[in-house]
C-alpha cells in the first residue's frame, strides 16, 4: 500500500500537512506503535508526518510551580533525566520497566499517552500526578486534565489532526511522594498485567495524607483513578491498615477483566496488595524528600 | 517508486534507494548489510538492533520498526562496522568469542551493539545494569550468563585500555 | 571420577580446553549467513495461504484471481499437485484438498516474483468451507460420538476412533504385587502444555532445481540425510522417480529439536520450484513461526508410585494421554523416550507405562529438546517429593536411597555403566546448603518464603538407536601441510559440534584446531549421519573422528616409521612433528609432519593421506516391548534450587540455581557449560512462563510479547557442577550433553514452591495466579472475596 513522507519543521506546518491530507495522515513520533500496526495492516495512512525533526519539541523544563515535558521526549530521555527523577520518581519507576532500551530510545511518553492503551505504563503515574496535557490544533491550543483525556480503549478526546505538545506536572505544594508498580510475567519487554500508581500528599506531620492520588492501568477500559479509594486516604494516618482498606476500595471499584493475558481475580488481588506497597513507598518517598 | 535517502553506514555516506515505507532493517539489508536480522519484525526481540546517531545523539534502535526515511541524514552504526578496519575485533566482539557468548549467533550481532551503547554510556555496569542494557535482545540458546559474563569482561578491558 | 575437569590418562593438548566455538568470529562479526540471507538468481518468494477453521470440509478454492496477479508465477493447491503424504504416520497431505483439520493446515501455496506480490496475492484466494465440528480435547476425542479428525487412515480403512494405532506400553515387574506391598504409595495427575522452540532464525528454505532436474533444497534441517530420503520419495510422486534431492545447510538460527522432521513448507518450496522452474525461498514470519511451527509435546499424566518401609521404591506405574493434534510428526513418539525416565529415573523394579495419543484438531506436536523428558521427569519427580514425604523422609535423602549405580541394567534393560548421579545428588545438596535451609525457617517477614528442591534426570548420553542405523560416516582429508578436512554429517545447530570435532581430531593427530577445516551440510559431499537428534553428536561424531583420525595417524605412523628406521607402532605425533617414543628431543629421532607427507606425496608412486569410517555405535534397538540397551551410556543429572515466593502475589523468584551433570568428561566446558547454562534458562521458562496459548484450536499467542521468553533481565543465576565419570565408551570419556540441561527443571522448581510454602502446582507453566490461588486455598484465605 505505501505512504508518503512528510518532515515538517514545525508545529504550524505539521498541522497545514495534516489538514490538506484530510484524515488519512498520521503522526508519526516514535513509531513504534504506528508502524506496527501498519504491518498488521491496522492502520493505512496515505501520508506520515514526521515529528521528529521540529526544534524544541522535546524540551523538558521546570519552573518554581511546574515541569513542562515536551512531546519529543523520548522514553529513555525521560528514564535517565535527573529532574524526574527528583521531582516525580513514581514517572521514573515506570519509565524503566518498558519495552526495552531500543524501544525507549525511539518512543516517546506522547505516544504512549495517545495511543491510549489500557496498558499504558506512563498512564497511570501521569494520572497520579494530577497532569495535564497540551493540544494544539489548527483551531488554536487547548489544555485539560489528564483524567479528563481518554474516552475508550486506545480512544482519545483529541479531534484529527490535533498534536499533543506537552504534559504540564504541577509540583505539590508539601511533602508528596509516590510509587508506581508494574506487575508482569518478566521483567522486561512486557505489557503490565496491571499497573498501580499511589502519589501521596502529606501534612506536614508526614503522617497524615491531605490528598491521595490512585491510578490504576490495565483495571478498565482506560486508566482509570479510584476516587472512592482516595477518598477514604484523605485527612487517615497513612499505615498499612488504611492502605489496605483503599486498595480494598480500589479493586472493587475497579472493573477488572478476564483476557488472553491474565485474569480478573488476580488484577484485584494486585491492586490490593500494590496499593498497599506503593502507599509505604510513597510515604517513605515523601518523608526522605522531606529530610533532604 | 522509490526515493533516496542519504545517510552513512558504518562510517560512509550512502544513497538508498527505498520504498516509502520500508523499515531501516528492510533497506540495510537491500544492501547486503546482513548483521541485522528479522527475528520478529515487530520491535520484540532486538535482533534487528543498530546504533543511531543524529541531532538526539547515539542510541540502539530496532531498524524493523525505524522508517528508513527518519534514517536520512543520520549516522548508522551495524555489526559489520564494529571491527576496526585492520582486522580486528572490538574487544565486546572478542570478550564473545573468549567467554562462550556465542551459540547459533542469530542474536549475537543485536546483542554486541546492545552492549556496546550500554558501555559507552557506562563504563562500568554491574551485572544488572548489563541485564537491563540487554534485556531487549532475546537469546533462546545461551540463558544470557555467558553473555553478562563476557559484557562484563570487555567492560574490563575497555577500561585497561583506556587508562 | 572427580568433580574437576581432566580426569587421569594422559596430559591432553585440545580436549578439555575451553576453546572458542570455531564460527564464532562469523557470527560476532555478521558474516555468517542464515537462511534469511540466502538469494538465488531468479528467485521467487512463496507464501502458504493456511486454514480458516479448525475443522471443515472444503467446497471450493478459487485461485483464479491470485493466479491472474502481475507477478504471480504458480498458485498450487491439492487439485493440481500430485499428493505427497508425509509424517510417520504418512497422514498428513502437503496441500490439503478435501479437508482441513486444524488451522495450520496448508490449503494452497504461491510463489511471486516479489514477497509484496505474493502477499497481496495470499489476500486474493477464496476458499469456501463448510464447518464440521470440532474437538479439542483429547479426552473428548476418545469419547463414543466425538467428531473423527480422520475419518481414515493413510491406506483408506475406516478409522473408529481419533485414537491412534501407537502400541505405547513398558511393563515390567508385577506392579500390582508390588503396590500391594509397598508400605507408602502416592498417586497424583500432572499436566503439561504446549511451549515453543522460539529459535531466533525462524524457518525458511530455498528449493532449486538445475537444468537436469535435479533439485537442490538449502534447508536448515537437523537431519539431512533422513530429510533427503523424505524428499526422495516426494521427488517420486511428482514424477522425478530416481532423482536425489540436494540438501545443503547454511548456519542454522537455533534448532532444539524442531528441525528433526521434514516440514511441509519444505516440500511446497520444491513442487513450487519445479513448477515455475525458478528458485522457490519460504521465509516465515515470526507469527507464522508461532502458528505453524509444530510445538512440544502436552500430556497429561497419572502417577502413581510407592516404596517400602526403607524408602526403598517398590513400583512406579504411569499413565499419559497426549494430544496429537491434527496430523502426526514426532510429538507422538515422546513415550518412547518417557520410557527411559519412568523405568530407569532411580531404581525402581516393577514399572508399567502406558500412553495413549489421540487426534484433535489443535496444532501437532514435533520433537523438542528433552523429547518427553522434561514431560515425564516432571511427574516423576513430583511424585518422588510427594512420596518422601509420606515416607517421612528428607526428599534428598529419599533419591539417594534410591539412586541409579554404575553396573546395573535397568527394568527397560538400559545398562547403566558409569553413573555419577549420587556425586550430583551430593554435588547440589552441599551447594544448595540443603540440610541448614531445611532445618531453618522458611519465611521471616511472613510475606517472602525461601524453598529449596531438586529434580534429577536420566537421558541417553552414548547415541540413541531409535533408528535401525545410528551411525555416523566420516571422511578425513590431510593436505601436505598436515592440514586437515574432517568431512562429517554431523549437523551444527549453535551447540558446538565443529569444534569439538576440530579438538579430538587435533588431539589425536598432533596438530591444532585451528587446522581442521570442517565440511559439514552437505549430502552431496558429506556422508550419511542420521540426524543431530538425542544429544549425540559430541558422542557419535567424536568417536567417529578418532576412529578415522588413527586411521590417518596410523598411515603417518607407517611413512615417519622408514624416514626414522622405526617401527611404526614406536612412533608419536605432537606438535606437527612425528617422533619416536621416549625420544623426542633427539634430532635423529624426530621428522616433521609436513616433511613427511611431502615425501609421501612428490614420489614415484606417491600417496596423499585420508582415511574415512562409519562408526556405528553398540547399541540396540528397543524390542517389540521397548526393552533394550538403546544407548552406549547414560547421562545422568540433578538440578537443584533454591526459590523466594512472595506469599501476597504468588511470584516465584529463583535465589539459586545449582546443575550438576554427570558428563563422562568435558571435551569443552566452555561449550558444554553453555549448554548448561542455556538448557536451565529454556527449563526455566517451560516451568514458570512460557506457554503456547490454543483456544479452539487456534494459537493466540502467536508473538514474543504474549509469548513469555525469559530476557536477560529474567536471571536464572546457574552454577554449574561438572561431575567426570570417564565414561569408557565415549570420545576420551564424554558424554552427550545438549538435552539435559533442560529436563529437571520445573519438578525441582515445584519442590521448592512446595518447601518455601506448602503448595504443589501439578500444571505448568507455573504462573504467579497458580501459586496465589493454592497458597489462598491452603490457608482458608477466600480469593477474591471483598467484590
Amino acid at each position: 500500500m505505501s505512504f508518503t513522507y512528510a518532515r515538517p519543521r514545525s508545529l504550524e506546518e505539521a498541522l497545514d500537512l495534516f489538514a490538506q491530507a484530510r484524515e488519512k495522515a498520521a503522526y508519526l513520533a516514535g513509531g513504534t506503535d504506528l508502524l506496527l500496526k501498519y504491518r498488521k495492516k491496522e492502520a493505512a495512512p496515505g501520508l506520515v508526518i514526521s515529528l521528529n525533526h521540529i526544534p524544541g519539541f522535546d524540551l523538558v523544563e521546570e519552573d518554581d510551580r511546574e515541569v513542562r515535558v515536551g512531546a519529543g521526549a523520548t522514553l529513555r530521555v525521560l528514564e535517565r533525566s535527573a529532574l524526574i527523577a527528583a521531582r516525580f520518581p513514581i514517572l521514573t519507576d515506570a519509565l524503566k520497566h518498558m519495552a526495552s532500551v531500543q524501544i525507549r530510545n525511539a518512543a516517546t511518553m506522547a505516544g504512549n499517552v495517545v495511543n491510549a492503551a489500557p496498558s499504558a505504563d506512563t498512564a497511570p503515574p501521569l494520572l497520579a500526578l494530577g497532569a495535564e496535557v497540551v493540544l494544539l490544533g489548527k483551531e488554536g491550543e487547548r489544555r485539560m486534565a489528564l483524567k479528563d483525556f481518554f474516552a475508550g480503549p486506545s480512544r482519545t478526546v483529541m479531534t484529527p489532526g490535533e498534536i499533543l505538545t506537552r504534559f504540564i506536572i504541577r509540583k505539590p505544594a508539601g511533602p508528596a511522594g509516590g510509587g508506581y508498580a508494574k506487575v508482569s510475567r518478566r521483567k522486561a519487554m512486557d505489557l503490565a498485567l496491571v499497573g498501580v500508581a499511589v502519589q501521596l500528599e502529606l501534612e506536614d506531620d508526614l503522617a497524615t495524607c491531605a490528598r491521595a492520588r490512585i491510578a490504576l492501568g490495565v483495571a478498565g477500559p482506560t486508566p482509570i483513578r479510584s476516587p472512592e479509594a482516595e477518598e477514604v486516604l484523605k485527612g487517615a494516618a497513612v499505615n498499612p491498615e488504611s492502605l489496605a482498606r483503599a486498595g480494598n476500595l480500589a479493586a472493587q471499584e475497579s472493573s477488572c477483566r478476564d483476557s488472553l493475558r491474565g485474569e480478573a481475580w488476580y488484577r484485584r488481588e494486585m491492586i490490593r496488595v500494590y496499593v498497599r506497597r506503593m502507599g509505604l513507598l510513597a510515604l517513605k518517598r515523601a518523608r526522605e524528600a522531606s529530610t533532604s | 517508486m522509490k526515493i533516496p535517502v542519504n545517510l552513512k553506514i558504518n562510517g560512509d555516506p550512502v544513497e538508498l534507494m527505498v520504498e516509502p515505507d520500508w523499515s531501516l532493517l528492510a533497506a540495510l539489508r537491500t544492501m547486503g548489510l546482513f548483521g541485522a536480522r528479522e527475528g520478529c519484525g515487530a520491535g520484540e526481540c532486538g535482533a534487528c538492533t543498530v546504533i543511531l546517531q543524529d541531532q538526539r545523539g547515539q542510541r540502539t534502535v530496532n531498524s524493523c520498526l525505524l522508517l528508513a526515511q527518519e534514517a536520512e541524514g543520520a549516522e548508522v552504526t551495524t555489526i559489520e562496522g564494529l571491527a576496526n578496519g585492520a582486522g580486528g575485533l572490538h574487544p565486546i566482539q572478542q570478550a564473545f568469542i573468549d567467554h562462550g557468548a556465542v551459540q547459533c549467533g542469530f542474536c549475537t550481532p543485536g546483542m554486541i551493539l546492545s552492549a556496546k551503547a550500554l558501555l559507552d554510556e557506562n563504563q562500568d555496569p554491574d551485572e544488572m545494569e548489563v541485564r537491563a542494557g540487554i534485556a531487549g535482545n532475546l537469546c533462546r540458546c545461551t540463558g544470557y550468563n555467558q553473555i553478562v559474563e563476557a559484557v562484563l569482561a570487555a567492560a574490563e578491558k575497555m577500561k585497561e585500555g583506556s587508562s | 571420577m572427580s568433580l574437576e575437569a581432566g580426569g587421569g590418562g594422559a596430559k591432553l593438548s585440545h580436549v578439555g580446553r575451553r576453546l572458542p566455538k570455531t564460527d564464532a568470529r562469523n557470527k560476532v562479526t555478521g558474516r555468517a549467513m542464515y537462511i534469511n540471507d540466502l538469494t538465488r538468481p531468479g528467485m521467487l518468494f512463496g507464501r502458504i495461504k493456511y486454514s480458516e477453521r479448525p475443522h471443515a470440509a472444503i467446497k471450493r478454492i478459487d485461485t483464479s484471481a491470485a493466479e491472474a496477479l502481475p507477478g504471480v508465477r504458480a498458485v498450487l493447491t491439492g487439485a493440481n499437485t500430485p499428493e505427497i503424504r508425509i509424517g510417520m504416520l504418512k497422514d498428513n497431505p502437503v496441500l490439503k484438498k478435501d479437508r482441513v483439520r486444524s488451522y495450520k493446515d496448508e490449503v494452497a501455496c504461491l510463489a511471486a516474483v516479489s514477497p509484496e506480490i505474493a502477499e497481496a496475492a495470499l489476500e486474493l484466494i477464496r476458499v469456501e468451507y463448510e464447518d464440521l465440528p470440532g474437538v479439542f480435547d483429547p479426552a473428548e476425542a476418545l469419547e463414543e460420538n466425538a467428531p473423527l479428525v480422520h475419518e481414515t487412515g493413510p491406506r483408506g480403512k475406516p478409522n473408529k476412533s481419533n485414537k491412534l494405532p501407537l502400541p505405547w506400553r513398558l511393563e515390567a515387574g508385577d506392579v500390582e504385587a508390588a503396590r500391594a506391598a509397598s508400605a507408602f504409595v502416592v498417586e497424583d495427575e500432572l499436566e503439561v502444555t504446549w511451549v515453543a522452540h522460539c529459535c531466533l532464525g525462524a524457518s525458511g528454505c530455498v528449493a532449486e532445481f538445475d537444468a537436469q532436474n535435479n533439485p537442490t533444497l538449502y534447508s536448515i534441517t537437523q537431519i539431512p540425510y533422513l530429510a533427503q530420503n523424505d524428499f526422495n520419495r516426494a521427488l517420486a510422486a511428482m514424477g522425478l522417480e530416481g532423482k536425489t534431492v540436494r540438501v545443503v545447510g547454511p548456519t542454522i538460527g537455533g534448532g532444539f529439536g524442531s528441525k528433526l522432521d521434514t516440514h511441509v513448507y519444505e516440500y511446497l518450496a520444491l513442487l513450487l520450484a519445479h513448477r515455475t522452474g525458478r528458485p522457490v525461498k519460504f521465509m516465515f514470519s515470526r507469527e507464522e513461526e508461532f502458528r505453524a511451527q509444530p510445538p512440544r509435546q502436552p500430556a497429561r499424566i497419572r502417577i502413581a508410585q510407592g516404596c517400602d518401609a526403607e524408602g526403598r521404591l517398590t513400583f512406579r506405574e504411569v499413565w499419559m494421554l497426549l494430544d496429537n493434534g491434527a496430523y502426526t510428526s514426532w510429538g507422538a513418539t515422546t513415550p518412547s523416550v518417557m520410557m527411559n525416565p519412568i523405568s530407569s529415573l532411580y531404581r525402581v523394579p516393577n514399572i508399567r507405562y502406558v500412553a495413549e495419543c489421540v487426534y484433535t484438531n489443535n496444532i501437532y506436536s514435533q520433537a523438542m529438546r528433552g523429547y518427553g523428558n522434561p514431560q515425564a521427569t516432571f511427574a516423576i519427580e513430583t511424585a518422588m517429593d510427594q512420596l518422601a514425604e509420606k515416607a517421612g523422609l528428607d526428599p534428598l535423602e529419599f533419591r539417594l536411597r534410591n539412586v541409579n549405580r554404575p553396573g546395573e541394567v535397568t527394568p527397560q534393560r538400559l545398562e547403566i555403566t558409569t553413573c555419577g548421579l549420587k556425586e550430583c545428588l551430593e554435588g547440589v545438596a552441599e551447594k544448595l546448603d540443603w540440610q541448614a535451609k531445611k532445618a531453618g525457617p522458611r519465611s521471616r517477614d511472613g510475606v517472602r518464603a525461601r524453598g529449596v528442591g531438586v529434580g534429577s534426570l536420566i537421558h541417553v548420553g552414548g547415541g540413541a538407536r531409535v533408528y535401525k542405523s545410528d551411525g555416523h560416516g566420516m571422511i578425513m582429508k590431510m593436505d601436505d601441510f598436515g592440514k586437515v578436512s574432517v568431512i562429517t554429517g554431523a549437523v551444527e545447530i549453535g551447540q558446538g559440534s565443529e569444534t569439538v570435532l576440530a579438538q579430538v581430531t587435533a588431539e589425536v593427530l598432533g596438530i591444532s584446531p585451528e587446522d581442521v577445516t570442517v565440511v559439514q551440510h552437505d549430502t552431496d559431499i558429506c556422508p550419511w549421519d542420521v540426524g543431530t537428534h538425542a544429544s549425540r553428536q559430541a558422542f557419535i561424531s567424536c568417536n567417529a573422528a578418532i576412529q578415522c583420525a588413527l586411521k590417518l595417524k596410523a598411515q603417518i605412523q607407517e611413512l615417519a616409521a622408514q624416514s626414522l628406521e622405526a617401527a611404526a607402532h614406536q612412533i608419536e605425533l605432537s606438535d606437527w612433528a612425528c617422533y619416536i617414543k621416549d625420544d623426542q628431543d633427539n634430532p635423529d629421532c624426530r621428522i616433521a609432519l609436513d616433511k613427511v607427507l611431502r615425501q609421501a606425496h612428490f614420489t614415484n608412486k606417491g600417496r596423499m593421506l585420508m582415511a574415512e569410517t562409519f562408526y556405528d555405535p553398540p547399541n540396540e534397538m528397543l524390542d517389540k516391548e521397548f526393552k533394550g540397551n538403546l544407548s552406549c551410556t547414560y547421562a545422568f543429572g540433578t538440578t537443584g534450587v533454591e526459590v523466594e515466593v512472595d506469599q501476597e502475589t504468588g511470584a516465584v523468584e529463583i535465589i539459586r540455581y545449582i546443575a550438576a551433570h554427570d558428563i563422562g568428561r568435558a571435551l569443552n566446558p566452555m561449550l558444554l557449560e553453555g549448554q548448561v547454562h542455556g538448557g536451565a534458562v529454556m527449563g526455566v521458562g517451560y516451568a514458570l512462563t512460557e506457554e503456547l496459548k490454543v483456544e479452539e484450536g487456534r494459537v493466540k499467542t502467536d508473538n514474543f510479547l504474549d509469548y513469555k521468553l525469559l530476557t536477560a533481565l529474567d536471571r536464572v543465576p546457574v552454577e554449574p557442577i561438572l561431575v567426570e565419570t570417564d565414561d569408557q565408551a565415549g570420545p576420551f570419556g564424554a558424554k552427550g550433553v545438549g538435552e539435559p540441561g533442560c529436563v529437571p527443571v520445573a519438578p525441582a522448581i515445584a519442590n521448592a514452591i512446595y518447601d518455601a510454602v506448602g503448595v504443589r502446582i501439578k500444571s505448568l507453566p507455573i504462573t504467579p495466579e497458580k501459586v496465589l490461588r493454592a497458597i489462598k486455598e491452603k490457608e482458608g484465605l477466600p480469593i477474591d472475596c471483598e467484590v
